[in-house]
C-alpha cells in the first residue's frame, strides 16, 4: 500500500477554515433542542458507528443538523492498534459516511478492539515498540487510502503501561505523526487520566508532544475508580470537565498559540448527559480560555 | 499477544499478566479491572438498550447476568454495536434459568427485529389524499397493485407476543396481567417515516398482506373468508400509513 501524500503541514491548513468556536457531542437526547434553538456552537462530533445504518431516526436527525453545522466525526472501532487486519468491510462502511457526510475532521484512537472477528467495545491499549509502530502506521496509512483524507490520531487514556514498550507514548505518536502524515488529536483529558494512572507529569506530557501536528484537542470529565486499594482515574466521559483538566488546557492553548496553532476543541459527553445548556456553557468557557491565552501572549509580545 | 489479553478480559486467564507493567499481583488485577469492566458493561448495557422489553420482563438482575453469560461466548462480531445480540434470542432458547418463560426467546428476536427495521432504509408512503386520488382514477379498485413498503415483515408467533411487548410499552390496550400469554398471535413489522411499527393482526389479515408484499393485485390479493372486512383493513393501512403505491401495474422487480 503506497504512502498517503499529506503532510502534517495540512493539519493546520484544515483548523484554518475551521470554526473558531468550540463543538460538543452530537447526542441523541439533543437533536430536538438543536433543531428548535439553533445554538451558538462552533460544530457537532459524532461518533461514526453510530451512523452507519441505512436509515432511521440518528441519521435523518444528523442530516437536518448538517445543514447549519459543521461536524467532525470520531471513529471508535477501526482497531488501528489491532494484531489482526483491518476490517475492510467496516473500514468501507465509514469510508462511505465520511465522503457523504464530508466533515472537517476524521479521527480515530491509537487503541484496538478487535481481534480477528470479535469486536470488545472498549479502546484497548497497545504496546509502544518498534513492531506495533509499524503495524499501526501501515493500519494509518490503509485507512488514509481509503477515506483518501489525512485522519487524526487520538493519544489513549491508559490504566498500566506494558513491560514490552520500549518507548515513550509521546516518541511513539510523534514517529507515527511524521511516518505516515496523519495529523493529531489531543485529548488533555487522556494526558491527564494516563498520567495520573501511570504516575507520570502531565505537563511533561505535554512539552514533549509533538504540538505542531495536533489539529483538534478533547475535553471530557473522568471519575474516580471504586477500587480503594490503589488510586486510578477512569475515562468516563460522564462528568463534567475537571478543575486539573481545564488548568492543562490553558496550558496548552498557550504553548499551540506560541506555534501559531488553532486547534478547535471538543467538549465530549457520552454518558450522565445534562441539558443541553451545560454542554454549550463548557465549549463557551473553553473559548474563553483559548481567547485569554491568545490575549496573554500578544501580551507578552508587546513588552 | 492480543489473543492473551483478550483471553484476559473475558476469563480468567491470566498468560496476559507478564505484560502489565505493575509491582504486584494485586495491582496487575486492579488495573486490569478497569478494561474488563469497560468491556463487560458495556456490552451488558448495550444489550439493555436493544432489549428492554425483555429485560422489563425478567428483571434487572436477572436481564444483567444472563447478558453477561451471554456476552463472554458471544462478544460483537462487528464494531456497530446497535446490530449486537442478533443469537441472543437464540441463547435465551437455551439458556436454563430462562425456561421458565418460554416466549422469552421470540420476544427477544422480535424486539431485535424491530430495532433492526428501524434502522434500515425508508420508503415514502403515501398520505390520505394521494390514496383517494388513486382509487378514484379507476373504475375497478380491485384490479389495482397495492404496496407495502418491502422491508415488512410477517411473523407468527405460539404466545402472545405483540401483545405483552405493547404492554409493557404501555401503548396497548392490554394491562401486562390481561396478556394471555398462550394465545397464538400474527405480528406486522412495518416501517414508515423513521421508527418501526408493531401491529397485531388477524390471521386473515396476515394473508391478504403476503400477497400485498408478493406483488398481488387486490382481487387475487383477498382472503377467502367472510370475516374479511377489506374496507377496514385498508383504513388500517391509511391509518399507519403504510401503503407505498397504489397503480394499474404489477411492481417492477428490483
Amino acid at each position: 500500500m503506497s504512502r498517503f501524500t499529506p503532510k502534517v503541514e495540512d493539519a493546520t491548513l484544515a483548523s484554518s477554515t475551521f470554526s473558531s468556536l468550540s463543538g460538543i457531542s452530537l447526542k441523541p437526547a439533543y437533536y430536538h433542542s438543536i433543531l428548535a434553538d439553533l445554538p451558538e456552537v462552533g460544530f457537532f462530533e459524532i461518533h461514526a458507528e453510530n451512523y452507519l445504518s441505512n436509515g432511521g431516526p440518528a441519521r435523518h436527525y444528523l442530516h437536518k443538523i448538517r445543514e447549519h453545522y459543521p461536524l467532525t466525526v470520531h471513529g471508535v472501532g477501526l482497531s488501528i492498534g489491532g494484531e489482526t487486519p483491518l476490517n475492510i468491510e467496516h473500514l468501507k462502511r465509514v469510508s462511505k459516511l465520511v465522503n457523504e457526510l464530508q466533515p472537517v475532521v476524521f479521527s480515530e484512537h491509537l487503541s484496538w478492539s478487535t481481534h480477528h472477528s470479535q469486536f470488545l467495545n472498549d479502546l484497548l491499549p497497545v504496546p509502544y515498540d518498534g513492531p506495533t509502530l509499524d503495524r499501526v502506521c501501515r493500519h494509518i496509512e490503509q485507512v488514509q487510502e481509503y477515506l483518501q483524507r489525512q485522519i487524526l490520531l487520538e493519544n489513549p487514556s491508559t490504566y498500566f503501561e506494558f513491560t514490552r514498550s520500549n518507548m515513550s507514548e509521546t516518541d511513539f505518536i510523534r514517529e507515527i505523526a511524521k511516518r505516515t502524515g496523519c495529523g493529531l488529536l489531543l485529548d488533555v483529558n487522556n494526558v491527564e487520566v494516563s498520567c495520573f494512572n501511570n504516575r507520570t507529569n502531565p505537563y511533561d506530557y505535554l512539552n514533549d508532544f509533538p504540538l505542531n501536528a495536533v489539529g483538534q484537542m478533547h475535553l471530557a470529565g473522568h471519575t474516580i475508580d471504586s477500587n480503594t486499594t490503589l488510586p486510578l482515574k477512569i475515562d468516563s466521559h460522564d462528568e463534567p470537565v475537571s478543575q486539573d483538566v481545564w488548568a492543562l488546557y490553558q496550558y496548552t492553548c498557550v504553548q499551540l498559540d506560541a506555534l501559531g496553532q488553532a486547534c478547535p476543541t471538543l467538549i465530549e459527553r457520552d454518558g450522565n448527559l445534562p441539558p443541553l445548556t451545560e454542554l454549550l456553557a463548557e465549549a463557551r468557557y473553553a473559548d474563553t480560555i483559548r481567547q485569554t491565552a491568545l490575549e496573554g501572549n500578544s501580551y507578552e509580545q508587546r513588552i | 499477544m492480543n489473543n492473551e489479553f483478550k483471553a484476559a478480559l473475558l476469563s480468567e486467564d491470566t498468560r496476559f499478566y507478564s505484560e502489565i507493567d505493575a509491582q504486584t499481583l494485586q495491582e496487575k488485577e486492579i488495573r486490569l479491572n478497569v478494561y474488563r469492566n469497560n468491556v463487560v458493561v458495556s456490552l451488558i448495557d448495550a444489550l439493555s438498550d436493544i432489549f428492554p422489553v425483555t429485560q422489563a420482563l425478567v428483571g434487572d438482575d436477572f436481564f444483567r447476568a444472563m447478558a453477561k453469560q451471554y456476552l463472554l461466548v458471544s462478544p460483537p462480531e462487528s464494531p456497530i454495536i446497535s446490530e449486537y445480540g442478533h443469537l441472543f434470542s437464540d441463547f435465551i432458547r437455551q439458556f436454563e434459568a430462562a425456561q421458565s418463560l418460554p416466549y422469552l426467546a421470540d420476544l427477544a428476536a422480535l424486539e431485535y427485529s424491530l430495532l433492526a427495521l428501524t434502522h434500515d432504509v425508508e420508503h415514502a408512503t403515501l398520505n390520505h389524499e394521494q390514496i383517494a386520488e388513486a382509487f378514484a382514477q379507476v373504475d375497478d379498485p380491485s384490479a389495482l397493485y397495492l404496496s407495502l413498503p418491502p422491508t415488512s415483515l410477517l411473523l407468527a408467533s405460539p404466545f402472545a407476543i405483540g401483545s405483552l411487548y405493547h404492554a409493557h410499552r404501555n401503548d396497548g390496550d392490554l394491562r401486562l396481567n390481561q396478556v394471555a400469554i398462550q394465545e397464538g398471535e400474527y405480528l406486522l413489522l412495518a416501517k414508515s417515516h423513521l421508527v418501526a411499527q408493531l401491529h397485531v393482526i388477524s390471521y386473515q389479515e396476515a394473508c391478504f398482506f403476503k400477497q400485498l408484499l408478493q406483488n398481488k393485485k387486490l382481487e387475487e390479493a383477498l382472503p377467502d373468508s367472510d370475516e374479511f372486512d377489506l374496507g377496514a383493513v385498508l383504513a388500517k393501512l391509511i391509518e399507519w400509513k403504510l401503503i407505498t403505491t397504489i397503480s394499474d401495474q404489477p411492481l417492477a422487480a428490483e
